[in-house]
């Protein structure tokens, strides 16, 4: 008992220590000033992803006090990735923030190039030293979305339009229609996949095949506004994603899924510039709370009451609701999450099963 | 009455899906036709699209003048290939591609430049004209259709008359099949070919004009999203004929409109085996096609990606 209660205090003392010393080898200390610069995927105003960076980026530059330049149209391969951040540190930039997961492997290797240099990367999967991927809960945000989809249909069945089947986007259509059951216990949420991330055209047709099966909600997960103008030339409603898509169809959209950069990426660059960073090792994963998403609600067509619901869940959500909290079946009847369990955020990122009241294609 | 429904929407979303790669490969058959080898299908949608939404958002958002203004930019970006390939003689397939890979840039860069990303113009609306109006209510989904889906019928009577029924179509396949005897009969084998290239633009840019004024609505660059290669294929498999082309387009049209229905009417099918399925049925047309009689060889323009000469032995 006694040498157990010594093991223990020695063990505390260690650990102690240890995290003293860990914290002063082993944190993340720029040398000198934080110079933060940003590659976008995009151009600046491509009304969706990057967009949403270059909005976060004035927050960002009052925050820090420093101008942030940007590189637009940074493609996902290495060959443009490469010379784009190897000018800006030459420059002096020493935070250099990716916003694509194509950048990836890019960003790894400029980090154990440039090992006194951070790297940030928007729907990364790469992390290291330096290096730290991040994305939002956007199920989260979506779930909110959801909820006024599911108040908002007459007939209760709602549509969605995809990009490509796999975790981050499989996770959104599950939320929503979590969301949506929530309201309305009998709603279904049908699912088409259009197999690519800015195809217009496409999303047209998967948006009007939905209206004419009497679908009259559409939400959304891909990089254009397309779903929510055919909802508006079709006279029906949808919910958007990546910004406010109140500024492309105003009478449809009722509500947005958005991304808020600044608040996750604010606090995170002070934490840097502070010294002693230390980066998650499976990248951060900002929640509604900690900025990254959130829901832009809502538009005049939507009542108070549904309004107020929806608010009411989002302040749950602060507070620290789970929403893939067991118990979870999926729709084929399996049990994904046991009761008192909360599904892994390493299950999110590989979910391919649907909750009940999905409708996809297999 | 379900699958009724189901059937006359998807028939009616048929045309507006089939008409962008009826008139690009259209358009590639009359350059192809008089033996210009055209890979710059791709390029000319997208020039035919932003300057249809250019021209709706600078100018007016009619239809009557953002389709024009397509026609007109491909029309001079086709004037630049034809000016490459024809006089310069640049290998056919290079410039092609040359001039694919500059449009890219070029419709992006103006895109973003001119601020045309993102805003939504009224562009082509749906009519249904007489007598098809006079049908029950039901089949109107069938017949409700953008203003270009009428004309497409009489565009391809017309560029098929103008191909294979009158002087300057048989003039124009000669230099196609065989400029150096073209030459000899005193024909102007570069006028000709000019010619084509630039009139065969002016049909891809009506395409592109029309998938993003009758189709998207916006301009998001790279929106074509390989569609102008599609038209190329489509060239092959219709072995150089207007109306094959026609038909090709339809059945691409046919399955492309019925993807995303498949899924909206909650019919579990393996989602990519779905994706692949346009594809899957162009290369078995295609090797059907190609089956027996020499193959697509036969119907092939004699001369087509040859540059002319005068007087170089061959």
């Amino acid at each position: 008992m006694g040498s157990r209660w010594l093991r223990g205090c020695l063990a505390a003392g260690l650990v102690l220590m240890g995290f003293s010393s860990q914290a002063l080898a082993d944190g993340f200390t720029l040398e000198g000033k934080p110079k933060v610069a940003f590659l976008y995927f995009d151009a600046k105003n491509d009304g969706g992803w990057t967009q949403s960076f270059e909005e976060s980026r004035g927050a960002i530059e009052k925050a820090m006090d420093e101008k942030i330049p940007y590189v637009e149209k940074v493609p996902e391969n290495a060959a443009q990735i490469r010379p784009a951040a190897e000018k800006l540190i030459a420059r002096g930039y020493n935070v250099i923030i990716g916003t694509a997961f194509g950048y990836s492997d890019t960003f790894k290797e400029l980090a154990g190039k440039y090992p006194k240099v951070v790297f940030l990367n928007a729907a990364g999967t790469t992390n290291g030293p330096n290096l730290q991927s991040f994305y939002g809960r956007t199920y989260q945000s979506q779930y909110l979305c959801g909820m006024v989809a599911g108040a908002m249909s007459k007939s209760g069945k709602l549509g969605f339009v995809a990009a490509h089947p796999f975790g981050v986007v499989n996770w959104t259509i599950n939320a929503y229609e979590m969301g949506a059951r929530l309201v309305n216990p009998n709603a279904t949420l049908t699912v088409v996949y259009t197999g690519a991330w800015n195809d217009p055209v496409k999303e047209r047709a998967a948006t009007e095949a939905l209206i004419d099966q009497g679908i009259d909600v559409i939400g959304q997960h891909v990089d254009t506004p397309m779903p929510q103008i055919v909802a508006q030339e079709r006279g029906v409603y949808a919910t958007g994603h990546h910004r406010d898509m109140r500024e492309f169809a105003p009478k449809a959209t009722l509500c947005s899924s958005v991304w808020v950069w600044s608040k996750f990426l604010v606090p995170e660059l002070k934490t840097i510039s502070a010294g002693n960073w230390t980066p998650e090792p499976f990248g951060a994963f900002p929640s509604i709370k900690e900025g990254g998403t959130d829901i832009a609600c809502c538009g005049p067509a939507v009542p108070k009451p549904a309004v107020d619901k929806v608010m009411a869940e989002r302040q749950a959500l602060l507070d620290g609701k789970q929403i893939f909290a067991g118990p979870l079946s999926d729709r084929d009847g399996k049990e994904r999450v046991p009761a008192g369990k909360v599904l892994a955020d390493g299950d999110l990122w590989k979910m391919d099963w649907f909750v009940p009241g999905v409708i996809t294609q297999r | 009455m379900a699958i009724c429904e189901f059937i006359v929407n998807w028939a009616g979303g048929v045309p507006a899906t089939a008409l962008p790669y009826a008139l690009a490969a259209l358009g590639l058959i009359v350059s192809e036709r008089a033996g210009v080898l055209n890979l710059t299908a791709e390029g000319l949608l997208l020039v035919g699209a932003l300057a249809g939404i250019g021209a709706s958002l600078a100018i007016a958002d009619r239809p009557w003048v953002a389709l024009p203004a397509a026609v007109l930019a491909a029309m001079a970006v086709g004037l630049l290939f034809a000016g490459l390939v024809v006089l310069l003689r640049v290998n056919q397939v290079i410039a092609g591609l040359a001039v694919v890979f500059f449009c890219q840039g070029l419709t992006s860069l103006l895109g973003t430049l001119a601020e045309w990303q993102n805003h939504p113009i009224s562009g082509l609306g749906k009519l249904i004209v007489w007598p098809l109006s006079e049908l029950p209510a039901g089949t109107h989904a069938l017949f409700q259709q953008d203003g270009l889906v009428y004309a497409l019928l009489p565009i391809f009577y017309g560029v098929h008359r103008v191909l294979f029924k009158s002087m300057t179509g048989l003039r124009l396949r000669a230099v196609g099949e065989a400029p150096e005897a073209a030459d000899s009969a005193g024909l102007g084998v570069t006028r000709y070919r000019v010619l084509a290239v630039v009139a065969g633009s002016a049909l891809i840019g009506l395409a592109g004009g029309y998938l993003a004024v009758g189709g998207t609505k916006m301009w998001f660059g790279g929106m074509t999203g390989g569609r102008g290669w599609i038209a190329v294929a489509l060239v092959i498999f219709a072995r150089w004929r207007p109306w094959r082309a026609l038909f090709g387009a339809l059945l691409f049209g046919c399955i492309e409109s019925m993807v995303p229905r498949i899924a909206a009417a909650g019919i579990s099918v393996p989602q990519y085996f779905i994706l692949m399925t346009p594809y899957l049925v162009t290369i078995a047309v295609m090797v059907w096609a190609g089956r027996g009689k020499g193959g697509a060889d036969l119907d092939e323009p004699g001369a087509l990606g040859r540059p002319h000469v005068r007087e170089e032995r061959r």
